[in-house]
């Protein structure tokens, strides 16, 4: 019994580790097209580094998408329009 | 009795390939699983704790699953984590926190949030039946250890 108990149980911890190894993502969800979440609904975020940045936080800062709807988060951290900061400064001026 | 064993070591099988699975597919994409995690409607300050408390745990109730003497403790806590799970996802459902979430963990992610209760709710009567099945054998093996001293 014990010898079949212990049969069993090495199949299927190699089966579950198998399995985990198979399915797990080969590649960086950071090459693939990025979205950020508006409040309402998912815009293309832009061009990494040069339309935005991900600013240290806890939060998801872009999402990839499987094509089906569904959102996966992927960078970490604030969303931050680099445009967008440019504008918001550029009005802080003029008020100035 | 032969066949109790048997029915046993089976639940006991499933529920560790399924914990073995979901925690390792969390290991192996730990980045993606800390986002999935902010991603959820819980607090995230909850994160840092819960990324490391939920596949840890799943570990630890594979190990107390593999072994005779820890499989009830093991047992109860897998009724205890997929109970929680199960309501977690009927909130979802019902959209108790006002926005529905992706639903994440391998190959799992791909079910939807009704066949993941379907799923969990699976597992949580093996893991009951598995609970009366081992008290039943605890119970009797306690009957036999005391007619043998009579």
């Amino acid at each position: 019994m014990k010898r079949i108990k212990w049969t069993i149980m090495t199949l299927i911890i190699s089966l579950s580790v198998g399995g985990a190894l198979a399915t797990a993502p080969q590649h960086d969800c950071r090459t693939d097209p990025q979205y950020y979440w508006t409040g309402s609904g998912y815009m293309p975020a832009g061009a990494w580094g040069a339309t935005y940045l991900c600013d240290s936080g806890i939060d998801i800062c872009t999402y990839t998408t499987d094509g089906f709807g569904n959102y996966t988060g992927c960078r970490q951290g604030e969303y931050r329009l680099i445009t967008g900061i440019n504008k918001t400064q550029k009005a802080k001026a003029g008020k100035k | 009795m032969l066949k109790r064993q048997v029915l046993l070591e089976c639940i006991s099988a499933l529920l560790i390939m399924l914990f073995l699975y979901a925690s390792l597919s969390k290991f192996l994409d730990f980045y993606t699983f800390t986002g999935e995690m902010n991603n959820q409607p819980l607090p995230n300050s909850w994160t840092p704790f819960l990324v490391w408390f939920i596949p840890c745990s799943e570990i630890l109730m594979c190990i107390a699953l593999l072994f005779e003497r820890t499989r009830l403790i093991g047992l109860y806590a897998s009724l205890f984590f997929m109970s929680l799970f199960t309501i977690y996802s009927l909130f979802i459902v019902f959209n108790f926190f006002g926005r529905i979430p992706c639903s994440c963990g391998g190959v799992i992610k791909r079910l939807t949030w009704n066949q993941h209760i379907v799923l969990n709710l699976f597992f949580v009567a093996l893991s009951i039946w598995g609970i009366i099945l081992q008290r039943r054998k605890s119970f009797k093996s306690i009957l036999i250890t005391k007619n043998s001293f009579v």
